[in-house]
């Protein structure tokens, strides 16, 4: 479904990916682990042409979507949906017309379709009854269930989550991760989770892609992960920074 | 010194290029992308209906202590009755437009870029491209359109506000003739002096949008940030317009010269 190759990335003077090649199969949910400011979101913008490759290449569905102008990357778009770290809801707008907007912008402009679709997405994460709401009266959790359901009801074929738990206490983190994992199973999505929560990578994930200093240093399932006795992959689990008091 | 120059007029003109290529991205935008009306009017109605009253109190107060000022130098020489006419032109052809961009810098500039900067920074923008939404489409096109709709008629209410203020002040405190007033106001203003406004408006206009426009679209992270993009959108498009008003004051008055 994506796949990059060679992926180099440089903000200002630092080089945050140093090479990564990775391959997203259909239908798994493989998730990004790495250190904070270890360029996951980096690595996952590119995946949705959000940020261009320095060099190298990203392929979505076997097109090549760097260096493609921000007006021809619509098409990949559509195929694809982001969940922000923020949730990125827009603030002007209500719950439903937050839900409303990608299905107009795809074309849908049947009120009672529009309706339906938006009730279906707000099903699935268990927030029916807050369509009138502002997105600032909304909290932190529900905030990102409203950007997921945002996300998926334009019925993307691959959703991309950038830190999906970051900011929520354990329990609400825990169930993001179980409606993850839910609308992975309901909508048979492919899955790219970005996270530095250990929790959320043993949960929701098919495979475990380790970022370390800008390359992909350790790719596999959990119990590989479990098991791998590389000294920077258990540091990372273990939560072991080397420093001494 | 001169590294110190060197750099700030390099900093400049890539500030004119960035300028100008958000101005191309707007035009490729308005050929290429679907309308949005309701954008357009939401923001007709944000920049134009709302900067009224500030247009004008504005208007009106200029065209009052510009009617005392030109009465007391006028009146040592006899010339009372054409405060009306002296009054009319200068805000039709420099006060008029330029109090007007002014004072729309002011408040839907800053406006402008506040809120474009605020959703920079929460990744709304991130979020409409992620959606397959071109920022220039939803953000830009309607701000720029809606601008050069407002701002003529703005420049022509603030005219029209001050030139009432001048007949009052004139002819009820300053004890001007209103036949007089009226008669060298209509004789002296023309269909140039009008079409004048006009242009000044829609330049100005222009200035505004992409100013603000690009402050916002270019907010640096964090509060610090979001809260300099306004600032610098007044300052930048409030000088850029005083500067340019100079320059198309000459090039104007070559093609509507004055009376």
């Amino acid at each position: 479904m994506i796949s990059v190759r060679d992926l180099h990335k440089t903000l200002g003077t630092q080089e945050v990916l140093r090479g990564i090649d990775l391959e997203i199969v259909k239908g798994e949910t493989c998730v990004v682990l790495g250190r904070s400011g270890g360029g996951k979101s980096v690595l996952l913008k590119h995946f949705i042409g959000l940020l261009q490759p320095t060099s190298g290449q990203v392929l979505v569905d076997g097109e090549d979507i760097a260096g493609l102008p921000e007006r021809k990357l619509g098409a990949v778009r559509k195929k694809v949906g982001m969940l922000f770290q923020s949730g990125a809801l827009f603030d002007s707008m209500n719950v439903e017309q937050n839900l409303a907007f990608p299905l107009r912008e795809i074309g849908i402009r049947d009120r009672k379709t529009i309706a339906e679709r938006v009730h279906e997405a707000l099903d699935m994460v268990d927030l029916l009854g807050a369509e009138t709401k502002m997105p600032e009266n909304l909290s932190g959790g529900m905030r990102k269930r409203v950007a997921l359901a945002r996300t998926i009801v334009s019925r993307p074929g691959c959703i991309l989550y950038d830190e999906p738990t970051t900011g929520l206490d354990p329990i609400t983190s825990d169930s993001i991760n179980h409606l993850i994992r839910r609308l992975q199973r309901r909508l048979q999505v492919t899955s790219v989770v970005v996270t530095h929560d250990m929790h959320t990578a043993f949960h929701t994930a098919d495979r475990i892609a380790f970022l370390h200093e800008g390359r992909v240093h350790f790719l596999g399932t959990v119990d590989e992960l479990r098991a791998s006795s590389d000294a920077a992959v258990q540091d990372f689990i273990q939560g072991r920074s080397g420093d001494c008091d | 010194m001169l590294t110190s120059i060197g750099r700030g007029a390099l900093s400049f003109i890539r500030y004119l290029g960035e300028l100008a290529m958000l101005a191309v991205d707007t035009v490729i935008s308005v050929v290429v992308a679907p309308f949005r009306w309701r954008l357009l009017l939401r923001q007709i109605a944000e920049i134009g209906f709302h900067s009224q009253t500030v247009v004008i109190v504005t208007g009106m107060f200029t065209g009052a202590v510009l009617t005392a000022q030109t009465f007391f130098q006028f009146s040592k020489i006899g010339m009372s009755t054409a405060v009306g006419s002296v009054v009319s032109v200068a805000l039709f052809r420099e006060l008029g437009p330029t109090l007007t961009g002014l004072m729309v810098a002011g408040r839907a500039g800053a406006s402008i870029a506040a809120e474009i900067g605020t959703m920079k920074v929460t990744e709304q923008i991130d979020a409409l491209r992620a959606l397959g939404v071109h920022p220039t489409d939803y953000l830009v096109v309607p701000r720029v359109l809606a601008l050069l709709i407002a701002m003529p008629l703005l420049v022509m209410e603030c005219v029209g506000m001050a030139i009432l203020a001048s007949y009052l002040v004139g002819t009820q405190v300053l004890g001007i003739s209103g036949p007089y007033f009226m008669n060298n106001v209509i004789k002296y203003t023309g269909a140039r002096d009008i079409k004048m406004a006009l242009v000044k408006g829609l330049v100005f206009a222009v200035i505004i949008a992409l100013v603000s426009c690009y402050e916002g679209l270019n907010a640096k992270e964090g509060a610090v940030g979001v809260g300099r993009a306004p600032t610098e959108a007044i300052v930048i498009a409030s000088l850029s317009i005083l500067i340019v008003n100079f320059f198309l004051s000459f090039a104007l008055n070559m093609i509507f010269p004055a009376g």
